[in-house]
């Protein structure tokens, strides 16, 4: 039984499908890599699997539980989501908002407990975000902000991480502080993640650092193909949904083996 | 340790003006008198003083510092119940069209029955109507729920402002219009003992509401997704404190008339002392809104000879001190 599977889901805000056929599975300690064009439904599918849309057709099952049938606090015990760089409201402290993360656990009329004040504060410790707990997450930077959503996230105790392109706006080193810290999160807890992303280079890299990685290319409503990084990302199929001209490279640093798909040129 | 000090502080200051207000007012009575009466009461001996004093206290100036307390706090914790629920900080308790309802409604009751009752009846049996059409409207367009609600709340307050201009027009001049016209600049000269038990009970019910729901209020402040992501049913969440905070604001104005600015300014002075985490601001809220209506009601008894109404007090104090907000809250995010 995989730990969550996605059997035919298709969905629609009005009387035409956004996407249909949709089917995944997700293992533990796995990564999967959702991929495709602007607008072709990443986020909207990722809500289908937060549970704040209902699938019209079709299942998604959690640990063999279709979602469906589970209350949001139920859900939330297993699949934890960090935002996109999103709109902030009120400047709250960063330990407020990784408390936020124990929500599941308290109850309707009450508060978050001692013990989940421990519990975010590991989560924060665990990604060397101590210093910044009084501090106002509005004043963060953009990658500061995206740990402390991380942050979050692991104070749900979840055993998957829903991200939505989690390194959109965040400059070279912080990008890969992100893809750094999500690497070593899966390869020591056995977490799995989920993210949408507009990088094919992501799937390489945590291929090339020995981390299950699959691939979900998603494309004319649907997803056109799923499979490792190798065997999907490429020249042929980076072509077919972009429709652009790009070149896969490959090299040896140490004894890792890495792998790039590069850009050359859009087609008409 | 400033924590604790400001903690004893909000906790104290509601309790502070409370007292104050029972020895100020045309009436002198002193310090002494009161803590004797207080010592007596708890004491269950009989206090020998005439029974103007007690009757002066008892009857009048303690149930209309509580009435203060409780309508203060009811705005102010439904202001910042509101701010959190629609992410936005310039949003106020009347933002469903709660008072536009209540006012609308006391002015019916003023020209048709003229009574305490049907006034009280009328203008709480608005409130609710005003918020269930913005609901209503709200719940035509599903995609963005929030703003439309809060639009839905500006549609029905202007239609009630016109139809409370309405009656203001046919009101008889010398004697229904001059009392339409005060109830809505309100007051808390109407309070009486027996009023209180009554018209507390939305307030109290609607406060703990949203004292207890007070943690949800900073997950929903994230925004739908995120809080569902979180594990809250959003939809119930929400529709509770609307409710809560609906309850507490027209059990508030339907007994004291519009009074503006507290449901307002009062939460920003409680982000500024507290911060921005509702388990501490919710109460921080009731305290100071609480703390500030005395006060107001103490300076609007005591400036003149006739009674200054509530509204030109909280909007003169509050319109100057929100100005002040706005220009250096600027750096803080917001």
């Amino acid at each position: 039984m995989s730990l969550l599977e996605v059997r035919n889901v298709s969905f629609g805000y009005d009387s035409q499908d956004l996407f249909h056929n949709v089917g995944f599975r997700v293992n533990p300690g796995e990564i999967l890599c959702l991929i495709g064009p602007n607008g072709c439904g990443k986020t909207t599918l990722l809500d289908c699997l937060l549970g704040a849309l209902k699938a019209r057709e079709g299942s998604i099952f959690l640990r063999g539980k279709d979602i469906s049938a589970l209350r949001p606090s139920e859900i939330a015990k297993h699949i934890a989501y960090v935002p996109q760089d999103h709109e902030k409201s009120f400047p709250y402290s960063v330990m407020d908002i990784v408390l936020m993360g124990r929500t599941p656990y308290t109850g309707m009329f009450s508060s978050p407990s001692f013990e989940d004040r421990h519990i975010a504060e590991a989560a924060l410790d665990l990604l060397g975000l101590n210093t910044l707990k009084e501090r106002p997450y509005t004043q963060l930077s953009g990658g500061e902000g995206q740990l402390v959503m991380l942050a979050r996230a692991l104070a749900q105790k979840t055993s998957v991480i829903v991200m939505d392109e989690p390194t959109a706006h965040l400059d070279f080193k912080h990008e890969l502080l992100i893809m750094e810290t999500m690497v070593q999160l899966v390869r020591e807890t056995g977490l799995s993640i989920i993210m949408a992303t507009h990088f094919p280079n992501h799937a390489f890299y945590f291929e090339s650092n020995n981390i299950a990685t699959t691939v979900a290319l998603m494309n004319k409503k649907t997803l056109t193909a799923v499979g490792s990084p190798t065997d999907i990302l490429s020249e042929e199929n980076i072509k077919s949904i972009y429709n652009i001209k790009a070149k896969v490279i490959s090299c040896e640093v140490g004894d890792k083996k890495l792998k790039q798909i590069i850009p050359l040129n859009t087609l008409l | 340790m400033k924590r604790k000090i400001i903690n004893v502080g909000l906790i104290l200051c509601p309790i502070g003006f409370v007292f104050l207000s029972l020895f100020i007012g045309r009436y002198p009575i002193s310090i002494v008198s009161i803590i004797d009466m207080f010592w007596s009461k708890l004491t269950f001996t009989t206090y020998n003083l005439s029974d103007i004093y007690q009757t002066v206290v008892w009857e009048i100036r303690m149930p209309r510092a509580i009435l203060g307390a409780l309508v203060g706090g009811s705005l102010a914790m439904s202001g910042a119940a509101f701010q959190g629920l629609f992410r936005n900080p310039l949003v106020s308790s009347g933002i469903l069209g709660v008072s536009s309802g209540a006012g609308f409604g006391a002015a019916l009751a003023i020209l048709i029955f003229n009574t305490q009752t049907t006034i009280y009846l009328f203008a709480f049996g608005f409130a609710l109507l005003a918020v269930i059409i913005s609901y209503l409207i709200g719940k035509v367009y599903n995609t963005a729920p929030t703003i439309m609600l809060v639009l839905g709340g500006t549609i029905v307050s202007s239609a009630f402002a016109a139809l409370i201009s309405f009656i203001k027009y046919v009101a008889d001049p010398s004697d229904k219009l001059p009392a339409i016209v005060f109830w809505l600049m309100g007051s808390l000269a109407s309070a009486s003992l027996q009023d209180l038990w009554i018209a507390g009970i939305p307030m109290v019910i609607g406060m703990g509401g949203i004292w207890a729901l007070r943690w949800r209020i900073n997950v929903l402040s994230m925004g739908d997704r995120q809080a569902r992501s979180l594990g809250i049913n959003t939809t119930l969440n929400k529709g509770l404190l609307v409710i809560f905070a609906t309850l507490a604001t027209a059990g508030a104005v339907a007994v004291s008339g519009t009074i503006g600015w507290v449901g307002l300014i009062i939460p920003h002075i409680g982000r500024m002392i507290v911060g921005n985490d509702n388990r501490l601001l919710i109460p921080a809220s009731f305290s100071l809104g609480a703390s500030f209506l005395i006060l107001i009601d103490l300076t609007g008894r005591m400036i003149t000879g006739s009674e200054i109404p509530l509204s030109i007090l909280t909007a003169l104090i509050g319109a100057p001190f929100f100005v002040y907000l706005l220009k250096i809250t600027k750096g803080k995010g917001w």
